[in-house]
């Protein structure tokens, strides 16, 4: 129950942000208009789908990690240390509150503003998709002369695009995952940093763990030589950051012929690393914050 | 150590760590018993160690060394708080939730169920005077409206221990005078309130012992009776000629003669009577009026004596 009541305040908190609310309406906006702005694009049958398709999931998406990431960015940052700055946290602590409760209560309420977010930007984008999609479908079935002057369809010579496409929605939950990851470790950074400091900490484990494949090739040493200390340096780097890659997707959207052959076992399995993760680095943060001085 | 003692502080020590490794003690040897339906008042200046005190009897802050015990529990202890409540300074809650919203929210962290809580609310809200106010989102509330929805948060769990920090800050004469006479029945329920305020005439009037701390310091300790000692006596008469005028100068430390009043100012109760006795057929007594120093003077002179 005081888990639940407090995640319930920091949503409402949360979602009354200007800044969140900015984010928010400027990535909705930006991903009905890009609609529009793939409407002049050729089409193309490629495979059964078109490529301005293709560039508005991978718009959509990215519009989505940008909005996602500094929404998780920006609220994450803050949520501990504005409570002691406001000294709501004080009323809050000095009732039957365990430290953990309130921990876990901030980050669960973190995340179900994520998740509202995440939810209207996705529908949105889904919708956007489909309506693409529907219109794809109707220009391919556009009816053709036939040499004894009757009209024949041309429907059956090309595959039909899904309305609802999974694969697109698999990209949604694992844009969403990979910022609970990074707000769990923001929330990490907030026990003991300034949210000026936190934002840029932030960021930059955010933009590493984006790079997880160079960090991966920069600490392969061989086998046969003695590892340098730069590869062991970049080997705690790879292993400590968390790697925000694994949850990008726009890649495979945008190339189909790179993506992921069971999508939604491949979601799963990046959810479950980004959950294991947080959990972690939660249980740090709890750890910590139980011998903070507030 | 008595069972009836609401807290217990013994040697309690906080030091700080300054951002050049610096060390400051912001409460340095502190040591107050502050007994079962007392209140008790906590002053000093700015800076002088009563939120760090308070914070750590909360277990908002962690001691460096020395005992600490609130309602017989080491502070901090989570079923403790159950029985404890907090008022901070200048209290901030989230002001998209109204009134009704956030009382709520504090009663779900004592576990109380929906009609419980619906209960608690109205009663809470009827007794600050928010009765009417109660849906309006809290950023339309005044500083005080705040303050009372800040008290009504501290007596949800109808605590046995209150303790306010600044309760009065910034409120308005009939809010501030409210806020006196709700200390002063929480006492008369037989509650602990320990309070700490600037506001020193509201301490003198409601607090049984008070503490003076300075530089984190415990300066003086005492009920009012203890700490304030009666000071002069003025006796006003009028009528007085030359010959009462020699009488009671004798007698008296100081004599000022103002229009048709004549004001005496004398040590003792056997001064006054030898003052009366010379005045007695010749003048007519107006008033005895003993002067007490006020906990403004003695805070003023202790504090001034400590800075020299």
């Amino acid at each position: 129950m005081i888990i639940w009541s407090i995640a319930k305040t920091t949503v409402g908190d949360a979602l009354r942000k200007k800044v969140v609310q900015i984010f928010l309406v400027v990535a909705i906006g930006l991903i009905v208009i890009s609609l529009s702005f793939s409407q002049n694009l050729a089409f193309s049958a490629k495979e059964g789908s078109s490529v301005d398709l293709y560039l508005l999931k991978g718009f959509g998406l990215g519009l989505m990690a940008l909005a996602g990431g500094l929404i998780s960015l920006v609220m994450g940052v803050s949520l501990i240390p504005q409570e002691i700055e406001r000294r709501t946290i004080y009323t809050i602590l000095s009732k039957p509150v365990q430290r953990y409760e309130f921990i876990v209560g901030k980050f669960l309420g973190a995340i179900l503003t994520l998740a509202i977010c995440m939810a209207l930007m996705g529908t949105v984008f889904m919708g956007v998709i489909a309506a693409k999609a529907y219109a794809a479908n109707a220009s391919q079935v556009m009816p053709a002369v036939t040499a004894a002057g009757g009209l024949e369809s041309t429907a059956a010579q090309v595959t039909k695009v899904q309305l609802f496409d999974v694969n697109s929605l698999m990209g949604v939950v694992n844009v969403f995952m990979q910022f609970v990851l990074l707000t769990s470790v923001v929330m990490l950074f907030s026990v003991f940093f300034t949210p000026t400091i936190n934002f840029f900490l932030g960021l930059g484990v955010y933009v590493i763990g984006l790079m997880a494949s160079l960090t991966e090739t920069l600490a392969w040493h061989d086998p046969d030589t003695s590892p340098t200390i730069l590869q062991a340096f970049y080997t705690v780097v790879h292993a400590v950051i968390p790697n925000f890659d694994k949850f990008n997707q726009m890649n495979s959207l945008l190339h189909p012929e790179m993506a992921v052959t069971n999508m939604p076992l491949y979601t799963f399995q990046t959810s479950l690393y980004g959950l294991i993760y947080a959990l972690i680095a939660m249980t740090v943060a709890v750890i910590i914050f139980e011998q903070k001085e507030v | 150590m008595k069972v009836a003692d609401a807290i217990v502080i013994q040697g309690l020590k906080k030091v700080f760590k300054g951002a050049l490794g610096d060390r400051v003690a912001a409460v340095d040897d502190l040591s107050i018993q502050v007994s079962q339906g007392e209140i008790f008042g906590f002053i000093g200046p700015n800076g002088a160690g009563k939120t760090t005190t308070i914070k750590i009897l909360l277990g908002l802050l962690f001691p460096t060394s020395g005992k600490l015990q609130v309602l017989g529990a080491p502070a901090g202890d989570n079923e403790t708080k159950r029985r404890i409540s907090y008022l901070p300074e200048s209290p901030y809650f989230y002001e998209h939730m109204s009134g009704y919203e956030v009382l709520d929210f504090y009663c779900k962290l004592f576990r109380l169920g929906k009609p419980a809580r619906k209960k608690k609310i109205n009663e809470l809200l009827e007794r600050v005077g928010l009765a009417s106010d109660g849906k309006r989102a809290l950023r339309q509330y005044s500083k005080g409206m705040l303050q009372r929805i800040g008290i009504a948060q501290s007596l949800i769990n109808d605590p046995d221990l209150l303790i306010l920090d600044e309760p009065t800050s910034g409120l308005d004469p009939i809010a501030h005078k409210d806020i006196q006479d709700l200390i002063i029945s929480l006492k008369q329920q037989g509650k602990t309130v320990f309070v700490s305020s600037h506001q020193l005439t509201d301490i003198e009037r409601v607090c049984d012992r008070v503490a003076i701390i300075n530089r984190g310091k415990l300066v003086k300790l005492g009920s009012m009776e203890e700490l304030l000692h009666i000071g002069r006596i003025i006796v006003t008469l009028t009528g007085a000629d030359d010959a009462v005028l020699a009488a009671v100068k004798a007698v008296s430390e100081e004599c000022v003669m103002d229009g048709n009043m004549l004001r005496v100012y004398v040590r003792s109760e056997d001064a006054v009577l030898k003052v009366l006795e010379a005045a007695k057929g010749k003048a007519t007594l107006v008033s005895v009026v003993p002067q007490r120093q006020t906990l403004e003077d003695l805070f003023v002179e202790i504090v001034r004596e400590a800075r020299k």
